[in-house]
């Protein structure tokens, strides 16, 4: 561990902190701008937070203390994996400490903390959210953990930078079935983890349909502004850590000259990836409930492919 | 084409046509369906191209093209005429396996075609031809699967299409293709076997007002 | 004789202190006094286990203890380990029994408290059998005195004597295919200690003849698919300190006899062997735990997780076999250490959660979720113990289970192509299987935690519960101290680990090792529970700074009602249940759990129009249960109905069947000579 790595995975975080809400806003206004809308700018995620901020927190009647602790520790997660995953460089001191299975295992961390979270208030609701969520986190596990086997099998390590350096030495690896199989599989799961069209609507709170939303439904002020903060980071180091699997190219090293080059070209691949997926939006509606799993099943489909193809082609 | 490129590019195809199969049980709507078995259709085209360009084939390319007129634009069409314009008539509503079970179906055909496939592969040397034969041999799997479990006749035709479409790939891959004419004799009976179910369809349609093969029961009693 | 000598002796000593307290002291001194003696059983446990994986080998023979074939003891690093896992749980679970007793719950009548020290001692001297007499002896002392602790309570509830006698039923068959199978094999070897059936030559179909059957009987001690339906309603039954032994102590047992002999005695054996033991250990785990998912039991709930564990165990059990007999010794060692390890993780977690149970049991009286919840202001901290025990159990991170999972699926994702066709189509459907395990284990223990202890109370009981005697929480302390130790510094363990993986597999070598982070034998990857555990601490803290410097003047937080739609405040009755918070996961598995559903209508006596009472019951019966043992059930009842035709009282009909028999036998000498 030396400073500059220590610096870069510094960096790394607050581009991940700071960025994350401009990403969400990113998202919204290719979407209102495609539906016709003049949107409300690519700040305007940040300035909700900073109004948020400055607001009390409610506790409902009945809420105990893993309601009151549930956004500090989501943001606590959120924010080790920003510093985990190799989003600017490689060399983070803490790439050690926590492979592909620990980043995953963290944000499933971090939906069970708000899922116990939205049980603690006790209302339908929150339950209603909780129970989805958790389902919806169940089915995806397989996709994941399989695809991560697509990806690690030929590298001989779980551990991300090791995945990503493999893949920057051949890139030739990253046009192969296995790779492209692996890429649409997690792209799904990435979809169905951030809770976004087609899986859940992040927009709506008619109560039927919602299944993020009814779990943050009794949160507010401070609380809501920290809840809100973490599931944009979240989005972010996910949608990231899906171009540096699968388009590595530009991550800086141990040493500090590369990081602002892998900056700007994070900030582009994030970007792309964030718009992409809010005009995909535009085009597709919400799949009822009981057909996530047909959804789900489908992603799971493409990672054992990936598996498979990645033996049958070896 | 460089030995890397056409490995490439050949895998690709393959990963195509096997995912066409899979997505043909993903979809309920049966006008996806076909335009999946098309597509399906153009990657069979591709992989057979891609031989052909590889050994400089003539002979392939032609058959390529014959291959890609038939399955990715005559079949579909015939098929989209038999599909009707009634909407209840348009989706498979109960296939007799939901459609995630389905999917894990695929999955563990695909490796069953795999395992099956290794001591072939292992005879036929590791060329890129020949490693991607179980995707070949998975696509019948599942198009054999198909044919078992959805109950609209559309959906019949299409899973038996799929059968076809991997039966072929299969002698491509295998054999480096088979003699012309029993090539042209396959496409024709399948054109006539297409027409014959489109009939079918719309006689099946007429009758009890609906696709569905399990009122052919009712002819039982 | 050496320490693990004197220990054992020790255990054996305090057994027999701990059943003459049991049959002399008076009923009030009785559940302190056997306590401490079954916790000095375990406490010596402790101590032989860990001088064996320390390197330390005990071997007594004493031939004048059993009639014929003698006594014959060694202890290895394999057996240690299991040793030392067992005492561990014996102390906690002791501990936790003597506030447990207090106040009139628990049975502190003769015979059971006689049976908790015999119970113990042969639990706890099983592993360290090296005869397969002793084996025996031990098993069935350990299978008859867990009997009379599960058929405790049969007074108070019907549902005991019917898990008594399923697990009665279930347990003797276990023993019968074991004693087929070691009697088969030593009568082949010609020798009945350990060491004579190291060395013996059997024929292939022999040898996979005698796994199949000790695979079935160790099998049903596990609580594996089919042989499991014992299991969920035994543990569930059962007194909470004993459903603990059990379900962290005494399933162990079934992996310690398949690795004994599989591994040890076999030594390593062929595919099919492991590839069974893989497939009926993923089908196992899944089962197990979706059943888990669905349960609106708190103790079935745990039981089944307990199913579910040893699943997983036998999975990486499995993996191991077919890595050993693929040539792959590496990853074959490391899926062996997932596997131990393992057994230790849900030991602590497992014994954790159910005295968790059992003292909301205590304090609410019931086991149902559906009737739980707002425990967390009236019994804190055994709501916090709980919540280590369960994100221990759903394998998240900085709970222990995932450290285990975690070396597990890295033995299985680091398989290569080479390895052939059963390894390439196999493994990645394991990968599967544990991910989706892991996924249904944390929506059942999110259950559990978030309907069981948080939210408000669904019923007046609850509302009464009150925080456990401290001798309890002191117990539940210990075993949470346990699994926050396994989850943060897991590496300590790394070298007796290795040690006792070597001991199985013949071929000492280091497989773990690592000081902060995990490194692993043969695979570049690396993890640090320890690391991931400060930096999420630093975040939080960081987080919780930074919220009070930017919003300081408001973080005095406002009381406000729940949204209630503008209904009016929202009864506790609107909460969402355990049933329903399992309903969308029961529709997913809907084929699998083949759930019934009831709706009986009583119409008005006057018209049949008029509805009275709609009644709506739904339950996920054990599938399992229905479709494999209801047959039997029907065919032995029949069976039994001849009973009455054969012996319908007369003596001279009696009579007469042995003078038939006996001439018939003659006859048969007769024309066969």
């Amino acid at each position: 561990m030396n400073a500059s790595a220590l610096v870069a995975a510094a960096v790394q975080v607050g581009v991940v902190a700071v960025g994350a809400p401009l990403l969400v806003g990113l998202m919204r206004q290719v979407r209102s701008r495609l539906e016709g809308r003049a949107g409300a700018g690519v700040t305007q995620p940040w300035r909700d937070l900073r109004k948020l901020l400055r607001r009390q927190p409610a506790t409902p009647t009945g809420a105990g203390w893993a309601f009151r602790l549930a956004p500090l520790l989501l943001i606590g997660t959120s924010l080790v994996l920003a510093a985990v995953t190799p989003l600017l460089t490689t060399a983070s001191p803490l790439d050690p400490a926590a492979d592909l299975f620990a980043v995953v295992g963290l944000l499933a961390l971090g939906t069970v903390i708000l899922a116990l979270a939205a049980l603690d208030t006790g209302t339908a609701f929150g339950g209603m959210g909780a129970s989805r969520e958790i389902t919806i986190l169940a089915l995806v596990e397989p996709t994941i953990l399989v695809a991560v086997f697509a990806l690690s099998a030929r590298v001989g390590s779980t551990n991300l930078a090791a995945i990503v350096t493999a893949t920057l030495h051949d890139p030739l690896r990253v046009a192969s079935p296995a790779s492209l199989l692996a890429a649409a599989a997690l792209a799904i799961v990435v979809v169905a983890e951030t809770g976004r069209l087609p899986v859940d609507n992040p927009a709506t709170h008619l109560e039927l349909t919602m299944i993020h939303e009814a779990m943050v439904l009794e949160y507010a002020g401070t609380d809501l502004a920290l809840v809100e903060w973490a599931s944009a980071m979240r989005l972010t180091v996910l949608l990231g850590l899906l171009a540096s699997l699968f388009l590595p190219w530009g991550i800086a090293g141990a040493s500090l000259a590369g990081l602002p080059v892998a900056l700007a070209v994070f900030g582009a691949k994030v970007a792309v990836l964030a718009a992409g997926l809010g005009a995909a939006e535009v085009f597709i509606a919400k799949l009822r409930l009981f057909r996530v799993p047909e959804l789900l099943a489908g992603s799971f489909v493409l990672a054992l492919l990936a598996v498979a193809s990645s033996f049958f082609l070896a | 084409m460089t030995d890397l490129s056409y490995a490439l590019f050949l895998d690709l195809a393959a990963g195509l046509f096997l995912l066409a199969a899979i997505g043909v049980l993903w979809r309920h709507q049966l006008a996806s369906m076909i335009r999946l078995f098309a597509l399906q259709g153009a990657a069979l085209a591709a992989i057979v191209a891609i031989l052909g360009i590889h050994e400089h084939s003539l002979e392939l390319i032609l058959v390529a093209v014959g291959l890609g007129a038939l399955r990715a634009a005559v079949l579909p069409y015939l098929a989209w005429r038999a599909l009707g314009d009634s909407p209840a008539e348009a989706r498979e509503t109960r296939p007799v396996v939901n459609v995630a079970a389905s999917l894990l179906a695929a999955a563990a055909l695909t490796l069953l075609a795999y395992a099956v496939t290794r001591p072939l592969v292992a005879m036929l040397g590791t060329s890129p031809a020949s490693t991607i034969l179980p995707a070949a041999l998975a696509v019948a799997l599942i198009g054999f699967f198909t044919l078992v479990t959805r109950r609209r006749a559309l959906s019949q035709v299409v899973g038996f299409l799929l059968l076809d479409n991997g039966i072929t790939a299969t002698a491509f891959l295998a054999a480096a293709g088979v003699p012309l004419i029993v090539e042209l004799g396959v496409s024709f009976d399948l054109l006539l076997i297409v027409l014959v179910l489109q009939v079918l369809t719309t006689r099946l349609r007429t009758t009890f007002g609906s696709s569905d093969l399990d009122e052919l029961r009712e002819l039982h009693d | 004789m050496n320490v693990i000598g004197w220990a054992l002796a020790g255990a054996c000593v305090a057994a027999g202190s701990g059943v003459l307290a049991a049959v002399v002291l008076p009923r009030r001194a009785r559940p302190a006094a056997v306590g401490a003696a079954t916790a000095a059983i375990g406490l010596s446990g402790l101590v032989a286990g860990i001088a064996a994986l320390s390197g330390q080998v005990f071997q007594a023979r004493l031939p004048g203890l059993l009639p014929l074939a003698g006594v014959e003891i060694a202890l290895d690093p394999l057996g240690g380990w299991f040793v030392a896992v067992t005492g561990g749980v014996l102390v906690a679970a002791a501990l936790y029994g003597i506030g447990y007793a207090g106040g009139g719950h628990g049975q502190s009548g003769r015979p059971v408290q006689a049976a908790l020290p015999v119970f113990a001692v042969s639990m706890l001297l099983v592993p360290a059998a090296a005869s397969v007499s002793t084996l025996l002896v031990l098993w069935e002392l350990m299978a008859v005195s867990s009997l009379l602790l599960i058929l405790a309570e049969h007074r108070a509830r019907p549902a005991v004597a019917d898990a008594g006698r399923w697990y009665a039923a279930l347990t003797q068959v276990g023993f019968a295919a074991i004693l087929l199978g070691l009697v088969v094999y030593a009568a082949r070897a010609g020798g009945e200690s350990f060491a004579d059936l190291r060395a013996a030559h059997l024929s292939p179909a022999v040898r996979g003849a005698v796994f199949v059957l000790v695979l079935a009987g160790f099998g049903s001690k596990a609580g594996l698919v089919p042989l499991h339906v014992w299991l969920p309603r035994a543990h569930a039954e059962a007194p909470s300190p004993v459903s603990a032994m059990l379900s962290a102590a005494m399933v162990n047992l079934g992996v310690y006899g398949v690795i004994r002999v599989g591994f040890d005695l076999f030594g390593g054996g062929s595919r099919w062997w492991w590839l069974l033991v893989l497939t009926v250990g993923a089908v196992s785990a899944l089962y197990g735990i979706l059943q888990a998912a669905v349960a609106a039991d708190l103790k079935r709930l745990l039981a089944y997780s307990t199913v579910e564990n040893m699943g997983l165990v036998f999975l990486g059990v499995g993996a191991a076999g077919i890595f050993n007999a693929s040539g792959a010794p590496t990853l074959a060692a490391l899926a062996l250490a997932a596997a131990l390890l393992h057994v230790l993780n849900h030991a602590g977690f497992k014994a954790l959660l159910f005295t968790a149970a059992g003292s909301v049991v205590r304090a609410t009286g019931t086991r149902d979720l559906d009737a739980l919840g707002g425990l967390r202001s009236r019994m804190p901290v055994t709501t916090i113990l709980f919540a280590v025990g369960a994100l221990g159990a759903a394998a998240l991170p900085l709970g222990n289970g995932f450290v285990s999972e975690w070396l597990l699926l890295q033995s299985l994702v680091h398989t290569l192509p080479a390895g052939g066709v059963v390894i390439a189509v196999a493994m990645p459907l394991a990968v599967a299987v544990v991910a989706l395990t892991a996924g249904l284990a944390v929506a059942a223990f999110v259950k559990a935690l978030g309907v069981g202890f948080f939210a408000r109370p669904r019923s007046d009981a609850t509302e009464a519960a009150r925080e456990s005697p401290p001798a309890m929480l002191v117990a539940m302390g210990v075993l949470a101290a346990a699994c926050v130790g396994l989850a943060l510094a897991p590496a300590a363990l790394a070298p007796v680990l290795s040690r006792a993986v070597g001991a199985a597999t013949h071929t000492p070598a280091t497989v773990v090792d690592g000081g902060v982070s995990l490194r692993l034998a043969g695979i570049a990857s690396t993890m640090s529970p320890l690391v991931i555990a400060v930096a999420v601490v630093v975040a939080v803290g960081g987080c919780a700074l930074l919220v009070r410097l930017v919003a300081g003047r408001v973080t005095r937080r406002r009381a406000v009602a729940l949204w209630d739609c503008g209904v009016g405040p929202p009864t506790a009755r609107m909460q969402y249940t355990a049933t329903s918070f399992a309903e969308p996961l029961q529709r997913v598995f809907d084929d699998v759990l083949a759930p019934e559903t009831d709706v009986d209508i009583t119409p008005h006596a006057e018209s049949a129009y008029l509805v009275a009472r709609v009644a709506y019951q739904a339950r996920v019966p054990d599938r399992v249960e229905h479709a494999l043992y209801a047959p039997v059930i029907t065919a032995a009842r029949r069976l039994g109905r001849l009973g009455p035709v054969l012996a319908n009282g007369s003596v001279h009909r009696y009579l007469a069947y042995g003078f038939f028999g006996m001439c018939a036998l003659l006859l048969v000498l007769a024309v066969t000579r």
